[in-house]
């Protein structure tokens, strides 16, 4: 049965593509205010995934966990923001590049430092007893991420285009300088675009963690993904992202099933790189004006 | 209502500003007429603080807010419809008009119902807005865009409003269009620095005028006085 | 040669020539072998960062595939070894091919990218390479590894002198081309392009094959380090070449200094002393201590001097005041190591943002009292811009042409004709479209319809490079210039037809006549818009005005035949207004055609032959000064009356 494994291979694919699809959103909502983006977001997921983890360890019940975990990821990413990235934008420089990658390899090494550098598991109430559809086995876990995923992005996309604050974040996208002329502080919604971007990726530490277990090393290949997604989809798209994640999932799936395992990582790299060749803007983001 | 004294500013190493000393009236229409390059729209920027004045004062209904930024001084009563318009093209032209009043309406729940008068009186005034109070702004015409700027700026209830070349790149017929919601706005009593090229339409919409000349007011006084001035006539009024 | 010249020569080369001495007599009193094995890591990683350089430093863009250049070359040497049995020179060369060519066809997308978008193409490159290293097993041996030896040269065994000697040798060699290359138009070019693209584009100098060239020099200079680096340790492991290593390399860049050769030797010598520095917990503090006491001393004088920000003081202190007492607390230093490097490389990113070569080498040539090296005598302008013979022929025609923003009409079926050795005005209230237009002609925006005939031929649309080849230069309303580079140097990169010498000549260094040649002629043009003085003054330290002039010396520079001068007087004060209109007139002796928007009438009435005024994008009236003047629609739209009394007032 050929079809059903090609299939199989293309749902679990493309659901660990929401993952990327969720951490590439969290690039865009910062790109979208500041034209800057966390190079050093995978550590934010790691780390907030450790931080959960130990929260768990500390006997506290999952509901509870959940909260604490994007609470401290939008704290970190409020941090990045502070550390690195205020004081580029000011001299209206790229420093801040350089700067977020610093930071990732901070958190990187203190991770190891701190939690070690073996990989655990990280415990959830969720099932993972695969359920049959049509020959197709889904875990109940799978689809909580699913289901996690879309929900946290609804929320985010609700907030912003139906309140008046998150209409302020598209303002300061538009035109920064006319935002702060309507009394937008410009700094304060970058801020909160950085410290949303963190809880995002808190988000979907939490939601993969029981799927890839918990390590230092356990976002940076998810990384490289969601910079593909993020690059490929556009980063001033917002829900170019779900479809190339959903896309790029199923396809790795693929070609790590009929290549070679190791071969995972190499049709988003690709991909990436076409993508910047052929469409810089992204496939579903708009072309600039040049300005002189 | 505002009062500008002597104001010194400029980018890097060049002052374009040297020494800008002006007053607004409450309930007013001051033009501000000069040369391109005098430092018209530079004065603007300074006032509301999208340009920080390394030197002198501005005090806005009598409290000083130089060096405050921009969006701080936007909440405190100052709505400044800047030069380009600069209306947040992605965005619907209703979102333009309720971001205007940013300041003063609840960020997350209720803002719509809480606007909901003052953008019909913009609609009222600007019927073209509420035809397409869906669209996205970038896609209006030139002259939709300056009525979407200037209702946006209206929708902060300023104040002191800061218009600059509301008439900038737009076609004779609109500009005319301009003119009389200029003269509206004024009869509504909206206190109002007006920086036009049109140095004659906008003397005749005016109750004071300040002619800059090299980044300082060269001349002041009430619109019949500049009729009389050989120098301003020579230079500005043809 | 005058005496100080003469004493800069020594002192340069002499610092150079002793350094490399003293790094070649080494081996014959020292023969720790451990000792000799860092000093040949240091010749490579010297090369690798001297090539880094080249994109992070010049071109000013975050490059983080250099680590995997490294890789693909120590591999390509170590392949053409093991496989092909290939002989030590062409094994080098094959390295060195290697980045040059997959460094070329990642800078062909790659040259469309800034900032984010081109550290991220990079990233991915560098993890793609990882990946590739690791599974292709049967070429590279995977995770296993690649074992090869180093080949006797021309039939000599390279013991470890010998072969350090070969590195060392290697990277003076690196060195002086590089200098010949840096210190050339291509040099220049790379800068400029970091400073303003647009205007690089504008004067005609391909933003194209400079960005592929300088990248792929950089890749090319990394890989064939990487075949060093495959002899020197005769074992490769795909894992060496992971990001970590690209860190450490931006460090060694940034802490030595951008865009200098000492800063890539210093920083390599950096590189290859921290693991040595991480390894002894002592000397990892008192390497802290110093660092932390810096940190304080240049927050310090920042503050006081108020040259700094508060952030960028304190930051610093905080992060080196954090080495000083994790070193205290933590057991094993090396555990932190990659912690430490992100908080060094922190500290100088934000409170050193120059490096170290950047702090030291002002200081060392004020104490030295070393001159700037003497410019030649300025050309005879008669051979930088020949005199054109023009008789008023039809030169630029523009036939309906359009250009629209979403519902914005900025130009609106604009038909106009100018003709050779004018001065052809263009004037129009603020949004006119004056700048719109002369925006499509110079080729930065394409045309939305219409057509643009130059000479009656089709004027390359939507390009400014071949708007630029085809003889427009042109300024810009808001300056853009090469910020960083002198005034001199600004006219350099745009001047035309005096680099001749072939690339392979100029890295040998014959290029220095005609660099002198360049000088002259810059110098010349300089001249003519009163900047001699300046010549030496950074473009951004430059008065307001004198930018503007700068601006129109460096135009002259592509030696055009049509000049489109866009608003050149805005900001002016009256005296340079004075200077511009003989600046204009100059110009316009020589027989180039100008295009001259500008909103003060006096200086428009005093040049111009014929006046087109815009409005609204469309063309509202054509004819002289005088003419035009009269004309009611214009005194309407551009003296001060809204249309309606306008119309009133028309007889």
């Amino acid at each position: 049965m050929a079809s059903t494994v090609i299939i199989q291979l293309i749902v679990s694919g493309a659901l660990m593509g929401l993952v990327y699809a969720l951490i590439a959103y969290g690039f865009q909502l910062t790109y979208s205010t500041s034209k800057s983006i966390n190079f050093g977001q995978g550590e934010l997921v790691m780390l907030s995934a450790f931080f959960s983890l130990t929260l768990i360890d500390a006997g506290l019940p999952y509901w509870l966990v959940v909260p604490g975990g994007l609470l401290f990821g939008a704290l970190l990413g409020l941090f990045v923001e502070r550390a690195a990235v205020r004081l580029a934008l000011e001299q209206k420089g790229e420093g801040w590049i350089l700067l977020t990658v610093i930071f990732g390899l901070l958190g990187f090494s203190a991770a190891e430092n701190i939690w070690g550098r073996d990989d655990r598991p990280f415990p959830t109430p969720i099932s993972a007893e695969p359920l049959h559809f049509f020959g197709i086995a889904v875990t109940p876990l799978e689809i909580s991420v699913a289901i996690g995923v879309l929900a946290i992005m609804g929320l985010v996309e609700l907030f912003k285009r139906k309140t008046l604050l998150g209409k302020a974040f598209e303002a300061v996208a538009a035109d920064r300088d006319a935002a702060e002329l309507m009394g937008v502080s410009a700094t304060r919604i970058i801020m909160l675009s950085y410290a949303l971007s963190g809880l995002v990726a808190a988000m979907a530490g939490i939601l993969v963690a029981p799927i890839t277990t918990v390590g230092p090393t356990m976002a940076s290949a998810l990384i490289l993904k969601a910079f593909s997604v993020a690059v490929v989809a556009g980063l001033d798209s917002g829900f170019g992202v779900v479809v190339v994640g959903l896309l790029l999932g199923a396809l790795e799936s693929l070609a790590s099933f009929y290549i070679g395992s190791g071969w995972r990582e190499a049709p988003g790299l690709i991909l990436l790189i076409m993508a910047l060749a052929l469409r810089p803007n992204g496939v579903f983001g708009k072309a600039s004006i040049r300005k002189v | 209502m505002l009062l500008v004294e002597n104001l010194h500013a400029g980018y890097g190493a060049s002052e374009v500003l040297a020494g800008v000393s002006l007053q607004v009236k409450q309930g007013s229409v001051v033009a501000l007429i000069g040369a391109n390059g005098a430092g018209k729209t530079t004065t603007m920027r300074s006032i509301s603080g999208m340009l920080k004045p390394s030197q002198g004062r501005v005090l806005l209904d009598g409290q000083p807010v130089q060096g405050y930024t921009a969006a701080r001084i936007a909440r405190l009563g100052l709505a400044h419809a800047p030069e380009g318009r600069k209306v947040f093209g992605p965005l619907s032209v209703e979102d333009n008009l309720l971001l205007g009043a940013y300041g003063r309406l609840p960020a997350f729940f209720g803002f719509r119902s809480q606007a909901a008068q003052d953008l019909a009186r913009i609609y009222e005034l600007f019927p073209r807005l509420r035809e397409r109070s869906q669209q996205a702004a970038g896609t209006l015409s030139g002259g939709e865009q300056q009525m979407l700027a200037i209702g946006r700026a209206l929708m902060a209830k300023p104040k002191v409003m800061l218009l600059d070349e509301p008439s900038m790149g737009l076609a004779p017929v609109i500009v005319q269009e301009v003119f009389r919601i200029i003269t509206r706005l004024k009869e509504a009593g909206i206190t109002l620095l007006l920086v036009e090229q049109f140095a004659r339409s906008a003397l005749e919409v005016a109750d004071y005028v300040y002619v800059m000349e090299h980044g300082k007011i060269a001349v002041e006084g009430l619109p019949s006085e500049m009729h009389k001035n050989q120098r301003v006539l020579q230079a500005y009024l043809g | 040669m005058s005496a100080l010249m003469w004493k800069r020569f020594l002192l340069i080369r002499g610092a150079e020539l002793a350094t490399f001495a003293t790094l070649a007599a080494i081996p014959l009193f020292v023969s720790s072998s451990y000792a000799l094995g860092l000093l040949t890591l240091l010749a490579i990683y010297g090369i690798l960062l001297i090539g880094l350089d080249v994109s992070v430093g010049y071109l000013g863009q975050v490059n983080l595939g250099q680590a995997a250049f490294l890789g693909l070359g120590a591999y390509a040497a170590g392949l053409s070894v093991s496989l092909l049995g290939w002989g030590l020179p062409a094994a080098l060369v094959a390295s060195a091919l290697t980045g040059l060519i997959i460094g070329a066809l990642l800078a062909l997308p790659a040259l469309r990218l800034e900032g984010p978008q081109f550290a991220l193409a990079t990233l991915s490159f560098g993890a793609l390479t990882v990946t590739v290293l690791n599974e292709w097993e049967g070429l590279t041996g995977g995770a296993q590894g690649l074992q090869l030896d180093r080949p006797p040269l021309l039939g000599i065994r390279l013991d470890a002198p010998a072969f350090y000697w070969l590195c060392m040798l290697f990277l003076a060699l690196v060195w002086m081309l590089m200098r010949n290359l840096l210190s050339s138009h291509w040099g220049r070019s790379f800068e400029a392009l970091r400073d303003s693209p647009i205007a690089t584009d504008a004067m005609g100098v391909g933003t194209y094959r400079h960005k592929v060239a300088a990248f792929a020099i950089g890749s090319a200079l990394g890989s064939f380090a990487g075949g060093l680096y495959a002899f020197n340790f005769q074992y490769l492991q795909p894992h060496s070449f992971v990001y970590e290593l690209m860190v450490i390399l931006l460090l060694g860049v940034v802490l030595g200094g951008r865009k200098s050769l000492w800063g890539a030797f210093v920083g390599a010598a950096l590189i290859v002393l921290l693991p040595n520095l991480l390894s002894n917990r002592m000397l990892f503090q008192v390497f802290s201590a110093l660092g932390l006491l810096m940190a304080v001393l240049a927050g310090v004088r920042g503050l006081l001097n108020k040259t700094t920000r508060p952030f960028q003081a304190l930051a610093p202190i905080v992060a080196m005041g954090s080495l000083v007492v994790g070193g205290l607390l933590v057991a094993n230093t090396e555990d932190w190591r990659k912690a430490i490097f992100a908080l060094m490389l922190f500290s100088v990113v934000v409170g050193l943002p120059e490096g170290l070569m950047g702090f030291v080498t002002p200081l060392l040539s004020r104490l030295l009292r070393m001159a700037p090296p003497a410019l030649p005598a300025p050309a005879a302008l008669d051979e930088v811009l020949a005199t054109r013979q023009v008789h008023g022929e039809l030169l630029l025609e523009l036939r309906n042409l359009k250009r629209y923003f979403g519902g914005v009409k900025a130009v609106d079926d604009v038909s106009m004709c100018v003709c050779a050795g004018h001065i052809h005005g263009l004037i129009g209230p603020n949004g006119s479209g004056k700048s719109t237009a002369v925006n499509v002609i110079s080729g930065l925006y394409a045309p939305s319809g219409g057509a643009m005939l130059l000479h009656g031929k089709a004027l390359p649309q939507g390009s400014l490079y071949r708007a630029a080849r085809a003889g427009i230069a042109r300024t810009f309303q808001n300056l853009q210039l090469f910020g960083e580079l002198s005034a001199l140097d600004n006219v350099m990169v745009a001047l035309k037809g005096v680099y001749r010498m072939p690339l392979p000549l100029l890295l040998l260094g014959f290029a220095r006549r005609e660099e002198k040649r360049a000088q002259a002629e810059a110098l010349a043009l300089l001249q003519l818009v009163g900047l001699t003085q300046q010549a030496r003054a950074r473009a951004r330290d430059l008065t307001y005005g004198a930018q503007r002039f700068l601006e129109i010396a460096r135009a002259l520079a592509c030696k055009p035949e049509l000049l489109i001068l866009d608003e050149p007087a805005a900001g002016l004060a009256q005296p340079d207004v004075a200077q511009l209109i003989e600046i204009i007139r100059r110009i316009h002796q020589r027989g180039i055609t100008i295009i001259l928007i500008e909103h003060h009438m006096d200086v428009v009435s005093e040049l111009c032959n014929v006046v087109t005024v815009l409005d609204g994008g469309k063309i509202i009236a054509q004819g002289s000064a005088a003419e035009v003047k009269r004309h009611p629609q214009v005194i309407a739209a551009y003296l001060g009356v809204a249309p309606a009394e306008a119309e009133h007032a028309q007889p």
